[in-house]
């Protein structure tokens, strides 16, 4: 097995706790199929292993926490994806991985060969605190102030098996980051939590309540700005305990923090929380620097090392392929170190389904990351991949290896950079199909230099109102709707997830399939007469109003 | 879901679950087993459903058969054919992955 | 019914509980029984009298309990027995213990294995929690 790079080594103890959870897990599938457990008292239990029943099979969605993965992890997936799948893999926007054609009676076997890799499908469902997410350009991007994996780790095995927070009134997320410029939506978290030096050189926390999209998007608010490092837990701790006591058990669709903290209101909720610490033993939930240093003691470092004149060579390939160069603009990001950077592939392939990979395509993205990336392959929040730490020199020939497996997509961050949830094709819940829109969009859009003309636009795609695509955080969202059996979808404009996040205004009547495509195709060629100079479609949007926009959306001659 | 299944002129009600062992879609025949393939669906009438839906939500544990409830249908030649995408979908398999459908699976047993 | 120990402590005989309304009326209660809506904080006045609480789940899905035995505990350091009725499950056994509780009615007949089972099954936990636990080298870890 190759070493970690980003991510927490296990050690038996770990080993030891995962075999007994699987254990534990099979027995309730025992229980459940003699009859033991009812299925009302079966789901959570499943759930909080990660296993749903969808239309078509059991789907399995595997934590990837703070979205870090070694080369030996993703070939686990891709022999899950060959073994008990139809041979795809899902990433989600939580950084997780799903498959969609599970069977009941194979998923322990399924989690002893993801435990032989250090994986497991723990609370990546259920009303417990979920997988813990972050920032995709952890450790490597040159925005960064603290190194969030860490605290990521530590809230992960804080999280695991809580006792008190296990049953909670709804399901609980936690993002964290340690860049200023938010790439993990902390403020459409339950609670979003942004990292950074304090004064005396340990971390401080900035922490945000009560956000979350749903029925209900709402943006979170900030509870503390700088709570230190030894009151994380505290903190955390008393933050949920309010929602555990006081949350809404009543009705599941106001049962999420948001809801609490809007009624409330955050001064209130503040109050409550700080009462809650006034009793606590507040001893008992330090967190000392010697444990994150023994937590921080289980990451390795790579030792980045880049030839001199690492980026001569690429400034030289560059020049030399237009193609390659187009790639290089769209999907990579600055790096810490010199000579290196961080490199994006898209999940997005023009026509293809979002986050959707191969079990061929993960074998092959485990052989790139370690030729290329110290056997380290990160998720993102879009559904796309990323090479965290990449020699200048290299990208080319990393680039040629991606365009060889279908991923060369140039277009992150671009109008086929787009967001989708698995709709009616595959989720009990939804009302309409989100991936054929997607396909569709991406086909229309297909053209790279048209989509780089266009520059940065969002379009993100949830297939009802849970927003699992996270519709409302999209420059364009589209829910879909059941109007009379027919699949509409409903457009918002101006929603952003970052640190400006903003929830998208809707912007009119729900139109069928192709007419919002065609729809999206004329606001977008509005944007493309209404920009002046650079400006981005939000820019625009911001300057001129929806006007102009709803106008070309419903204007069918 | 809940919503009471509205049938029109001409339509008909099958009965629908999934397998507890796979999650595979079953559909309820006319000789009270569960099957994989709509075609093999008993097309019933509004008043039977219920007495039907009561005798099969009592054996469920003992049927391996979890989340059953009744859908519209529309008889054709080729067998009941859903009147909502969303039954389509379970019937037929997702429209994303053509591979994936169920129709050349047809007559598999439960 | 049937009563299981999660721990050390072997379940006590006692009156009848009253419910919180009752124990504020009369008083002198030594037992009450507290629904998953109830304020622990209510129980303050009669502490050093009761010697029983009892934690009410409508459904094992409602997690309140688990909350109001740590406050029992770690808030207002009650020492005497928390014992938890209603819809539970053995999974939840270890959650309990590890909140306070000490003992579970189950109905007539259960069958206490899986119970058993649950508490003998991990020997590492992540957190923290009422139990004089352990504290281990790495991170947040404790022994059981
Ligand atoms: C296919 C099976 C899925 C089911 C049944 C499902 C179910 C749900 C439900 C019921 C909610 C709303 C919860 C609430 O607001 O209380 C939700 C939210 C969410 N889901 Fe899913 N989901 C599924 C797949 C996915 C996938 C594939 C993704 C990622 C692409 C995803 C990402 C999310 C996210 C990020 C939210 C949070 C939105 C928020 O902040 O409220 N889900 N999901
Ligand atoms: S948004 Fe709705 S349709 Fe899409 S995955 Fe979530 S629950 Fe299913």
């Amino acid at each position: 097995m190759t070493t970690a790079i980003g991510q927490y080594q296990y050690d038996q103890v770990d080993r030891d706790f995962l075999a007994a959870r699987i254990e534990e897990f099979s027995e309730q599938v025992a229980r459940r199929l003699d009859g033991a457990l009812t299925e009302d008292e079966f789901k959570p239990l499943r759930l909080m292993n990660g296993l749903y029943l969808q239309l078509h099979a059991y789907m399995l969605r595997v934590a990837v926490p703070y979205g870090t993965l070694n080369a030996a992890q993703v070939r686990a997936f891709a022999d899950v994806a060959r073994r008990y799948d139809r041979g795809y893999g899902h990433f989600t926007t939580r950084q997780n991985i799903q498959f969609n054609w599970i069977r009941l009676e194979d998923t322990p076997d399924i989690l002893r060969l993801l435990a032989d890799v250090d994986m497991h499908a723990l609370q990546t469902s259920g009303n417990c605190i979920r997988n813990v997410t972050s920032d995709e350009f952890a450790g490597a991007a040159a925005d960064e102030l603290v190194d969030p994996r860490v605290h990521a780790e530590i809230l992960r095995q804080w999280s695991t098996l809580h006792p008190e927070f296990t049953f909670l009134p709804r399901k609980f997320k936690i993002a964290i980051s340690g860049s200023p410029n938010d790439r993990v939506a902390a403020r459409f978290h339950d609670i979003g939590v942004i990292a950074r030096p304090g004064d005396d050189g340990r971390v401080v926390f900035q922490i945000f309540v009560g956000g979350g999209l749903g029925r209900t998007p709402i943006v979170g608010q900030e509870l503390y700005d700088s709570v230190p490092e030894e009151r994380l837990l505290a903190t955390l701790e008393a933050i949920i305990r309010v929602y555990n006591a006081h949350g809404r058990r009543d009705n599941i669709y106001k049962a999420r923090i948001k809801i609490l903290v809007q009624a409330l209101g955050v001064a209130a909720y503040r109050n409550e929380v700080e009462a809650e610490l006034a009793q606590m033993d507040i001893a008992r939930y330090r967190l000392s620097p010697e444990m994150v240093a023994s937590i921080e003691a289980r990451f390795a470092a790579p030792d980045l090392q880049a030839p001199e004149g690492a980026a001569a060579v690429l400034a030289e390939q560059r020049a030399q392929n237009m193609v390659f160069d187009r790639w290089v603009r769209s999907n990579t990001h600055a790096h810490r170190s010199e000579g290196h950077i961080i490199a994006v592939v898209s999940l997005k392939p023009p026509g293809e389904i979002p986050g959707d990979v191969t079990a061929d395509q993960l074998d092959r993205l485990a052989g790139l990351s370690e030729r290329f990336a110290y056997g380290e392959l990160r998720t993102t929040h879009l559904q796309n991949v990323v090479f965290g730490h990449v020699r200048q020199d290299q990208l080319y020939d990393l680039w040629r290896g991606l365009v060889d497996v279908g991923l060369g997509a140039p277009n992150v961050g671009l109008i086929g950079d787009i967001v989708a949830c698995p709709g009616l094709d595959y989720c009990a819940l939804a009302n309409a199909r989100s991936i054929p829109i997607a396909q569709k969009l991406g086909a229309r859009f297909a053209d790279m230099t048209l989509q780089e003309q266009i520059g940065a636009l969002q379009i993100n795609i949830s297939g009802c109102i849970n927003a699992c695509g996270h519709h409302h955080a999209g420059h364009i969202g589209l829910l879909g709707v059941d109007k009379r059996g027919e699949e509409f979808f409903q457009m918002t404009l101006g929603g952003r997830a970052d640190d400006q996040a903003t929830v998208g205004k809707i912007l009119g009547p729900a139109l069928p399939e192709d007419d919002t495509v065609d729809a999206i195709a004329r606001i977008v060629d509005r944007y493309l007469q209404e920009r002046s100079g650079q400006e981005s479609f939000l820019e625009t949007l911001k300057r001129v109003g929806e006007a102009p926009f709803k106008e070309a959306a419903y204007d069918t001659v | 879901m809940k919503r009471a299944v509205r049938v029109g002129a001409g339509e008909g009600l099958v009965i629908t679950a999934n397998r507890l062992l796979d999650g595979a879609i079953v559909w309820l025949s006319a000789d009270h087993t569960w099957q994989t393939a709509i075609q093999r669906a008993e097309v019933l009438v509004s008043d039977a459903v219920s007495e039907r839906l009561e005798g099969v939500q009592s054996r469920a544990q003992a049927d391996g058969v979890v989340g059953i409830y009744e859908i519209a249908v529309r008889p054709e030649v080729g067998g009941p054919v859903p009147l909502t995408m969303r039954e389509r979908i379970r019937a037929f398999g997702p429209t994303v992955h053509p591979q994936f459908a169920y129709e050349q699976q047809e007559g598999a047993g439960a | 019914m049937t009563l299981f120990n999660l721990g050390a402590r072997e379940a006590g005989h006692y009156a009848e509980p009253v419910t919180l309304a009752d124990l504020v009326e009369q008083g002198e209660a030594r037992s009450v029984v507290l629904e998953s809506g109830d304020e622990v904080a209510a129980l303050k006045p009669y502490l050093n009298r009761l010697e029983l609480v009892v934690l009410r789940f409508p459904i094992f899905r409602d997690g309140r309990g688990f909350t109001q035995a740590r406050e029992l505990r770690e808030y207002l350091h009650f020492g005497g027995e928390i014992r938890v009725e209603g819809h539970v499950l053995p999974d939840q056994a270890d959650f309990l213990k590890r909140c306070g509780v000490d003992s579970v009615v189950l109905p007539e007949g259960s069958d206490v294995r899986p119970w058993e089972r649950q508490l003998k099954r991990y020997s590492v936990s992540f957190q923290r929690s009422v139990l004089p636990e352990k504290v281990l080298d790495v991170g947040t870890r404790v022994a059981r």
